[in-house]
C-alpha cells in the first residue's frame, strides 16, 4: 500500500513518508508499556476430557490487579471475566460439584473481597429463519432453534493464546460451530479483518459458522447472546460512528454493549463489535456482510443458570440480559452462497478501546499539507530577499 | 470524461480560419427554406441540435459502470479493484488517441467519415460492454470499454471540429457552451436514470442478476445508437452544405509534433502536474462514489447517485459563468489555487468528517467547474501557437494516463485499507498539485510571465505589443 500511494510521488516523497511512519509508529508504541502476564490452566487436567466439557483459566496478571478470564464447554460455551484488585487472586474450582451443576459456589475467585467487578458472556443459542422475502427482517419463518448447550463439543484446542472449540448439532450430518478464545497481555490488533483493537484488559471471541447445512435455500442466521453479571450486567448498545475505516474496510461504526454502574458514565465492562460479519474464511472486501443487533432484554436469570455450568458455579443471583446479533441484510446474498460466516467481538473490562488514526494516514496528511506550506513560505521569503535586492541594486546604480 | 471541451473554447477562439469565407456565395443560385437553407441561422440551429446529441450517448455510457455500481460488483462477483479496471480500460487507449485523434480526422478519414467510425465504435463498444455483462464475462466487459474508449475522446474532437466548421465567426462560444452543457446534461441523466432502468429490467426478468444488468446496459447502448444516427444525418448535412455552399471540409488543424516535447518550459509541466494530479483525484472518485456514500453517510442508491452527480449537474451551468468571471479578471494562478484549496477542503471533509456529502460535493463541483476553466487555458499562455496542439495532445495523454493508473490503485486501496486510506490518497494528490500551484507561481514570477496577471493588465501588454509592432 506504502509503495503503491508513493510510487507516483516520486522517491522523495517515499523516503520522507516512510521517516514520518516510522517515527510516529515509535512514537505510538512508546506511549503504551502496559502488559499482563499470562498463565493457563485447563480443567480437568488429565489427559481424556471428560464428555461433558472442559474448563479454560486464563490468568492475566498485571501491576496492580488481576483479570480472570473463564471459558468453558460445560453447556452452552459462556466467558466469564472477573476483575480484582489484587495482582495475587486466585480461582479455585472444585471440579465434581462443577461438573454435577447443581449448586453455586464450585467455582471461587479468592479473595472474595478483592473482586471488582464480573462479566459473563453466554452463547445460548444459534436460530435458523427462512428469509424466502429477501427482507433480512428476521421475525418469522423461523425453524427450531439449535441449543447450543446439546451440542457437542470438541476438546479443547489450545495454542498460546488461543483457545477453540467446535461443536455439532445433535443431529447433524456435517457442519460445525466453532468459537475461538483470545486473550492478549498487550495492546495490539490481530491480521485478519475486522482487526478490532484490543487493550490487555480485553480478549477476544471469534464465532464462526462452517459448513452447517442450512434448512432452506434462503436461510440466514441469528446469534443469542446473553450478558450475566452480579450487580451490574451489561445493558444497553451505544453505537458509535467512527471515521476511520482503515482497518475494517467500509465499515464506519463500531457497538458497545456496556455496563455502567447507576447508570453512570464510567464503563465497568463491555462487549465491542463491528457491525460487520464476513462470507469466507480468508475474507476479502466483498465478503463483508453487514450485521445488525437488537435491543438488549432482561432475561431469566434461572434459565441462564441451567444452559451453563460456569454461570451456575460462579454467580449465586445472577442478573442477565438477552441480546440478538443477526447476520446478513436486506438484498445480501444468503448463506448457503459460501456456507460460511464469521463473526468476531471483544469482552472485556473497563473502558471499551477506542481505534485512532494510523501513522500512515497522520503521515501523509502531515506531509501532504506541510509540504506545500513550506514551499509557499520558502518561495515567498526567497521573493522578498531577491525583491529588496533589486530595489537596493537600483539604489546603488545611480552613484555608479 | 477526460476535459476535452474545456480547450474548445481556445481553440475556437484561434482558428478564425479564412475557409468562412465561402459562405453564402453559392446558395444565391436558387431560393430555398430557410430551414434548408444550409447559411440560414435555422438550419444552423437544426445542425446545432445533431452536433449537441452525437457526444450524448458517449457521456451517457461513460459512467454507466459509476451508475450501477453495486449492480455491477454484485451480479458479476467482483471486488472493487477489478470494477475499477472498467474506467482503467477506457483511459488506457486515448493516452496514444490523443495524438492521433486530430491526425486521423484531418488526413486520414475526414471529418464526416471520421465522426461515423468514432460514433460506430462508441456504438460497438457499449454493445460489448453489454452482451460482457449479459454473458456474466468480465473480460468482455473490460474489451467493450476499450474499444469504447477508442471513440469516445476522438468523438470529442469531431464534434469540436463540426461545431468550428458550421459555426467559427457566428455563435461559437455559445455552441460551445451548449455542448458541453450537454454533455454534463448525459452524464446527470445516466447517473440518476440507470438503477431505475435497472430495477425495471429486473421486475420484467425476474430477478436481479447478470442477464438484468446486461439488458440494462443495451438499453443504455441505445444511446449510442441514437448518438451515431445523429452522426449519419450531420454527415449527410455536412455533404449537401459543402455541395451548396462550396465550403472545404473542416478540419481540427492541430499539429501534432512529439518532438516540441523537449521545448516545453517548466512552467508547462507544472501545469501538466497540476492537471493530472487533480483529475485523478475527480474522475476516480466519482467512478466510485456511490459505494462509498452508502458505506459512510448510509444513503439510499438513489440518493448515492444523486449526490454522485451533483458535480456534473453544477458544472453545467458554473462552468459558462465561473469562465466569464476567470476571463473578466485574469489571474489564472490564483484562481487555480482557489479551486485546489477548495478541493482539497472538500476531500477533507469527506474524509475526516460525517457532514452530509451534499455540501462536500456541491464545494467540489464548484471548484472542479472553476479549475477547468482556469487551468486549459493557461497553456496558451506558456506555448508558442504553432505547439499548441502537441502541448493540449500531450496533456490529455498523460491525464488520460494517469486517471488509467489511479483508477487501478484506487480499487486497490479501498479492497485492501478501506475509504478512508483512500480520501486521505485523494488529499495526497491534490496536495501535490497544490505543491505545484505554489511553484507555478514562483516560476512564473521569476520569470516574469503573465499566468497570473490581471485581465487588464494583459489588455494592456497586448496594446503595447501590438502597438510595437506596428
Amino acid at each position: 500500500m506504502a509503495a503503491a500511494m508513493t510510487a507516483d510521488s516520486g522517491r522523495v516523497w517515499g523516503i520522507l513518508l516512510l521517516f514520518v511512519c516510522s517515527s510516529s509508529q515509535s512514537l505510538f508504541n512508546g506511549g503504551d508499556s502496559y502488559k499482563r502476564e499470562l498463565t493457563v490452566k485447563l480443567y480437568p487436567n488429565t489427559s481424556s476430557p471428560p464428555p461433558g466439557g472442559e474448563l479454560l483459566h486464563v490468568r492475566a496478571v498485571g501491576g496492580n490487579d488481576t483479570l480472570h478470564f473463564l471459558f468453558c464447554s460445560q453447556g452452552a460455551p459462556t466467558l466469564l471475566v472477573v476483575h480484582t484488585d489484587s495482582p495475587s487472586s486466585i480461582v479455585e474450582v472444585n471440579w465434581p460439584q462443577f461438573v454435577a451443576r447443581n449448586t453455586s459456589g464450585s467455582l471461587r475467585v479468592e479473595p472474595q473481597s478483592s473482586i471488582l467487578y464480573s462479566t459473563a458472556v453466554v452463547f445460548s443459542r444459534l436460530l435458523e429463519y427462512d428469509d424466502e422475502n429477501n427482507t433480512a427482517e428476521g421475525t418469522s419463518n423461523f425453524f427450531p432453534p439449535y441449543e447450543l448447550q446439546d451440542f457437542s463439543w470438541s476438546p479443547m484446542n489450545l495454542s498460546k493464546p488461543t483457545a477453540v472449540i467446535c461443536g455439532s448439532a445433535p443431529h447433524a450430518i456435517n457442519g460445525s460451530l466453532c468459537f475461538q478464545l483470545t486473550v492478549f497481555g498487550s495492546e495490539g490488533r490481530p491480521e485478519l479483518w475486522p482487526r478490532l483493537l484490543h487493550s490487555p484488559n480485553s480478549s477476544q471471541v471469534e464465532v464462526w459458522l462452517d459448513g452447517l447445512l442450512p434448512r432452506s435455500n434462503t436461510s440466514r442466521f441469528v446469534l443469542e447472546l446473553q450478558a450475566v453479571g452480579g450487580a451490574f450486567p451489561l445493558s444497553k448498545v451505544d453505537v458509535r460512528q467512527f471515521i476511520d475505516d482503515e482497518y475494517t474496510p467500509s465499515i464506519f461504526k463500531v457497538s458497545q454493549w456496556v455496563s455502567s454502574a447507576n447508570n453512570g458514565s464510567d464503563i465497568l465492562g463491555f462487549v465491542q463489535w463491528k457491525p460487520v460479519a464476513y462470507r469466507r474464511p480468508r475474507p476479502a472486501l466483498e465478503d463483508a456482510t453487514p450485521c445488525r443487533h437488537s435491543e438488549p432484554q432482561p432475561w431469566t436469570g434461572n434459565k441462564t443458570t441451567d444452559s451453563s455450568a460456569l454461570i451456575k458455579a460462579f454467580y449465586s443471583d445472577p442478573r442477565a440480559v438477552g441480546m440478538n446479533v443477526s447476520f446478513g441484510i436486506a438484498g445480501e446474498p444468503f448463506y448457503n452462497s459460501t456456507m460460511f460466516l464469521s463473526w468476531t467481538m471483544l469482552v472485556g473490562v473497563g473502558s471499551p478501546p477506542v481505534d485512532s488514526f494510523s501513522p500512515l494516514v497522520i503521515g501523509i496528511m502531515a506531509a501532504g499539507l506541510g509540504i506545500p506550506f513550506v514551499l509557499l513560505l520558502v518561495g515567498g521569503v526567497c521573493v522578498f530577499i531577491m525583491k529588496r535586492r533589486d530595489t537596493s541594486d537600483a539604489a546603488y546604480q545611480p552613484i555608479n | 470524461m477526460a476535459d476535452f471541451e474545456e480547450r474548445r473554447g481556445l481553440l475556437g477562439d484561434e482558428n478564425e480560419c479564412p475557409a468562412a469565407g465561402g459562405q453564402g456565395a453559392g446558395g444565391a443560385s436558387r431560393p430555398m427554406a430557410a430551414i434548408c437553407d444550409p447559411s440560414h441561422l435555422l438550419h444552423r440551429v437544426v445542425v446545432l441540435v445533431f452536433m449537441c446529441f452525437l457526444g450524448f450517448g458517449s457521456y451517457f455510457c461513460y459512467d454507466n459502470p459509476a451508475a450501477l455500481q453495486t449492480q455491477v460488483i454484485q451480479d458479476l462477483n467482483l471486488n472493487t479493484a477489478s470494477f475499477m479496471q472498467l474506467y482503467a480500460w477506457y483511459s488506457w487507449p486515448n493516452v496514444v488517441l490523443c495524438f492521433l485523434g486530430g491526425f486521423l480526422i484531418d488526413r486520414v478519414f475526414g471529418i464526416r467519415l471520421g465522426t461515423i467510425i468514432f460514433s460506430l465504435f462508441v456504438c460497438i463498444g457499449q454493445v460489448i460492454f453489454a452482451a460482457g455483462a449479459w454473458s456474466n464475462h468480465f473480460w468482455l466487459m473490460e474489451v467493450g470499454r476499450f474499444v469504447f474508449g477508442i471513440g469516445g475522446e476522438s468523438l470529442a474532437v469531431a464534434q469540436n471540429t463540426y461545431a468550428v466548421n458550421w459555426f467559427k465567426g457566428k455563435e461559437l462560444n455559445l455552441v460551445f457552451g451548449l455542448q458541453l452543457s450537454m454533455a454534463r446534461l448525459g452524464s446527470t441523466v445516466n447517473m440518476n436514470i440507470m438503477g431505475w432502468v435497472y430495477s425495471k429490467v429486473a421486475v420484467a426478468v425476474g430477478s436481479p442478476g447478470y442477464t438484468t444488468l446486461g439488458i440494462s446496459l443495451m438499453i443504455a447502448a441505445g444511446t449510442c445508437v441514437f448518438s451515431l444516427l445523429c452522426a449519419l444525418v450531420l454527415a449527410f448535412l455536412d455533404k449537401r452544405a459543402e455541395r451548396i455552399l462550396h465550403k472545404e471540409q473542416g478540419k481540427t488543424g492541430e499539429v501534432i509534433k512529439l518532438t516540441d516535447v523537449k521545448d516545453f518550459s517548466l512552467a508547462l509541466w507544472l501545469i501538466f502536474i497540476i492537471c493530472v494530479f487533480y483529475y485523478v483525484a475527480i474522475f476516480p472518485f466519482i467512478g466510485q462514489g456511490q459505494v462509498f456514500f452508502i458505506e459512510k453517510f448510509n444513503f439510499s442508491p438513489a440518493q448515492a447517485r444523486a449526490v454522485n452527480s451533483i458535480v456534473y449537474i453544477i458544472s453545467a451551468p458554473a462552468s459558462p459563468i465561473l469562465g466569464f468571471i476567470v476571463d473578466k479578471t485574469g489571474r489564472n494562478v490564483g484562481w487555480v489555487f482557489a479551486a485546489v484549496i477548495a478541493t482539497l477542503g472538500a476531500h477533507m471533509m469527506l474524509a475526516f468528517t460525517f457532514w452530509n456529502p451534499w455540501i462536500a460535493m456541491s464545494l467540489l463541483g464548484v471548484s472542479y467547474s472553476l479549475l477547468a476553466c482556469a487551468l486549459w487555458p493557461m497553456v496558451a499562455f506558456v506555448v508558442p501557437e504553432h505547439q499548441l496542439g502537441t502541448a493540449y495532445g500531450f496533456m490529455q495523454s498523460i491525464q488520460n494516463l494517469g486517471l488509467a493508473v489511479i483508477a487501478i490503485i484506487v480499487g486497490v486501496i479501498v479492497d485492501v485499507r478501506g475509504y478512508l486510506v483512500l480520501e486521505v490518497f485523494f488529499c495526497a494528490c491534490i496536495c501535490i498539485a497544490l505543491m505545484a500551484v505554489v511553484g507555478l507561481y514562483f516560476v512564473d514570477y521569476l520569470k516574469g510571465g503573465g499566468l497570473n496577471q490581471s485581465a487588464a493588465a494583459r489588455a494592456k501588454l497586448q496594446k503595447e505589443t501590438s502597438t510595437n509592432a506596428e
